[in-house]
């Protein structure tokens, strides 16, 4: 076994090795080829290989030495207006000594940039084209401001399928003599929903239990957001008691940080299995979860909006009784 | 039934005010010299700590000389347009209907806390130009933002005034309502609240509303709860708000700023609201005003924060259709805040584990140190090899290690395989 994450020592390093997005890809090496690639973004999930392909991308350009002619920011640590305007622009007015004459400027989790410094990132972009291109990578392009998304190619990633999914990891598993059992990599599929980082995450996490991985192993490795947890919030919810169910989702958010996109998606999959909730009700509820899932898209407070769904929950509890 | 007193017994004439009769005569004498044409300074800066009487005096006096007052509430500055319109109502003295007018902007302390020069500097033009009086307000005048705005204006300070003059504001209050007062409880009260009359008005209300006698008894275990009854009686208004303009009343009342009252309505709607129904549209109106302050974050536009008030308040007390009160619930404070600031040191520390992942793994600290970090801490428990090889890949002190093992002990067994 080795000393360092997974998730790191198996990102694939060149185009060539990316296992999914093969349209993404072809693309991207067709850039590589003419030497010239515009500004792009990149919107997707999360764990679904942005980064990879954009440090790919870099790597494919410039070889070894990539780092030379590549910067990498991430928006959601630096995401005021001054980094746009010091850091940024600084680096893509310098030109690049070399075969390729631009550089290439990655900024991740872009759709966490306030809007006021997307503003002044468009000019830097136009401005500085020659000798800087733009590879933006975010969960929702739609948080990225138009006059940005229509400077820039956009690719569109894609939840790698099961197949897939479990190709990779069970091939780190080999690599890592690690016995992973089917029932294993079944469970880690449903506790991620293709998030690979994710998944090598958990995988690395299980097997340094030092066991084999198995689906037991598995959800009590992430137990703190295993689907039964939540369905025991449901219930909760739906008998009744609010302040309990709300309780429950404290933990999970503050004790174990579980992101409320993953509780939602996992209240929105125990819907459609609960028994005790009529069929009639459940797209009801859907349609709320729908609703609020997308308030937590625009960056509010999770925790409130979740208990918002919870109050809602108790009110379908009721209405069932009567 | 739950008017806020400060606001019914509001004084109406600047004779009514408590203390700073100084203060209001340089103000007043400034006022009137208008009449004999634009002075030199054509704004006059009020400043001094809260509830001393600032906003008070501007308008009893306005009220005194029959003049139109035009006042700018504080989300408002920020957007161009507010100070435009705002430009356009300075540029004149005399109203239509030949009223004399006043324009107050108040609170400008709201404008500093957050990266607005520009806000600042709108001002000062409209105050060179002003062609009325122009009054602004905010606790402390000599902000270094304010130095150049200082220079083209009167400056007046406001001082906090006596406990005894609070006090015999606070009899003449009882009076008004009907409530006996003792006189050493009124004076426990105004001592109390350290100048700041509009807290001691909202604390007799808190404990004499309703009531025909107020005893020192009533008061004295005040200095137990300290300033959580001024929270208690804004969350009546909130959630047994009958109006949502009363509703609303309640943050001008509280003295804590709207994120924290935020958090007191959202833990305790649901012990209030005992009716499912009520509930879901109560919690859906806090999770609106949640959208909007999200919307602040994102846009920097603050005048949105006025939805955020709506929401919060009037939303929710209009939820209320068929929830029943069952004897007294009493208030709590709110537990998230108490679990978030017991986590804090807990917090700082994952957050520095999160930048150093970041070095290493390609994703922002905060995403790391909330989607890497508890896989990490799984690992540090169960396996000292892998952990110690990902503690020197990751360049982890000894204080992470051992925040990521869970105890000091077992973090030995780490430790010496750190460089």
């Amino acid at each position: 076994m080795s000393f360092e994450m997974w998730a790191e020592k198996y990102r694939p390093k060149r185009l060539d090795e990316m296992v999914d997005q093969k349209e993404i890809v072809e693309r991207l090496k067709s850039f590589v080829k003419s030497k010239n690639v515009p500004h792009c973004i990149f919107a997707g999930p999360p764990g679904t290989g942005k980064t990879t392909a954009a440090l790919c991308l870099a790597r494919d350009f410039y070889g070894e030495g990539y780092r030379e002619h590549l910067m990498e920011l991430n928006a959601s640590d630096e995401r005021g207006i001054d980094v746009v305007r010091e850091t940024v622009k600084t680096f893509a007015r310098s030109r690049s000594i070399g075969e390729i004459p631009f550089k290439i400027l990655i900024l991740d989790e872009a759709d966490n940039m306030t809007s006021d410094a997307q503003q002044a990132l468009r000019r830097t972009m136009e401005r500085y084209t020659e000798t800087c291109r733009f590879v933006m990578c975010a969960n929702y392009s739609g948080k990225i401001i138009e006059p940005i998304q229509s400077r820039c190619a956009p690719f569109r990633f894609t939840f790698l399928p099961r197949e897939e999914h479990d190709k990779y990891v069970e091939h780190i598993a080999d690599r890592e003599n690690v016995q992973l059992l089917p029932d294993g990599a079944e469970a880690i599929f449903e506790v991620c929903g293709g998030d690979l980082r994710k998944a090598i995450n958990t995988l690395q996490s299980a097997a340094s239990v030092n066991k084999p991985v198995d689906a037991t192993l598995v959800y009590s490795i992430t137990g703190r957001a295993s689907p039964a947890d939540v369905q025991k919030m449901l219930n909760t919810a739906i008998k009744g008691d609010f302040l309990g169910a709300r309780k429950q989702l404290r933990n999970m958010i503050q004790k174990y940080g579980v992101a409320g996109s993953d509780i939602i998606r996992q209240i929105h999959t125990a819907i459609f299995k609960a028994e005790e909730i009529p069929e009639l009700w459940k797209i009801k509820l859907v349609d709320i979860a729908g609703e609020i899932d997308y308030r937590l898209v625009e960056g509010s407070d999770e925790e409130v909006q979740l208990s918002a769904l919870l109050a809602r929950l108790v009110e379908a509890g009721y209405e069932m009784k009567t | 039934m739950y008017a806020a007193w400060v606001v019914k017994h509001k004084p109406k004439s600047t004779a009514e005010i408590v203390g700073n009769t100084e203060a209001i005569k340089k103000f007043s004498d400034w006022v009137n010299s208008w009449s004999k044409g634009v002075p030199k300074k054509r704004a006059a800066f009020l400043h001094g700590p809260p509830g001393v009487g600032k906003t008070v005096t501007v308008e009893a006096l306005a009220n005194d000389l029959s003049m139109e007052l035009v006042e700018k509430n504080a989300s408002d500055y920020r957007t161009e347009d507010a100070i435009n319109r705002f430009a356009g109502l300075a540029s004149q003295y005399g109203s239509l209907f030949g009223v004399k007018r006043m324009v107050l902007l108040d609170e400008l302390d709201g404008l500093t806390g957050n990266a607005d020069k520009g806000g600042v500097k709108a001002i000062t033009e409209i105050v060179k130009t002003a062609k009325c009086p122009v009054v602004l307000i905010a606790n402390n005048a000599y902000d270094p933002r304010f130095r150049n705005l200082r220079n083209f204006c009167l400056l007046i300070a406001f001082k906090k005034p006596p406990a005894g003059g609070i006090m015999k504001h606070l009899k003449r209050i009882c009076e008004r309502e009907e409530v006996q007062a003792d006189e050493n409880a009124l004076k426990f009260i105004a001592q109390r609240s350290e100048g700041d009359v509009r807290s001691a008005v909202n604390d007799v209300q808190a404990l004499a509303q309703g009531k025909k006698r107020l005893t020192y008894d009533d008061v004295s275990w005040l200095g137990y709860r300290d300033r959580q009854e001024n929270i208690f009686n804004v969350l009546k208004m909130v959630i047994y708000g009958r109006t949502s303009w009363g509703a609303k009343q309640a943050v001008d009342m509280a003295d804590v700023d709207i994120d924290m009252l935020f958090e007191w309505i959202y833990e305790n709607v649901p012990a209030h609201f005992t009716d499912p129904h009520d509930l879901a549209l109560a919690m859906d109106a806090l999770s609106m005003a949640d959208v909007y302050r999200g919307r602040i974050r994102s846009t920097r536009d603050w005048s949105f924060t006025r939805y955020v008030i709506d929401y919060m308040t009037a939303g929710v007390a209009m939820a209320r259709q068929n929830s029943k009160v069952h004897g007294w619930t009493p208030f709590k404070f709110p537990s998230r805040i108490l679990m978030l600031s017991r986590s804090k040191a807990e917090r700082a520390m994952q957050s520095r584990i999160g930048f150093k992942i970041r070095r290493k793994c390609h994703i922002s600290a905060a995403r790391a140190s909330k989607e890497v970090l508890p896989y990490l801490k799984i690992i540090f428990k169960h396996n000292t090899t892998m952990a110690t090889g990902i503690a020197k890949w990751l360049d982890l002190d000894v204080d992470m290690v051992a925040y990521l093992v869970g105890s000091k002990e077992e973090s030995k067994t780490v430790a010496p395989f750190l460089r």
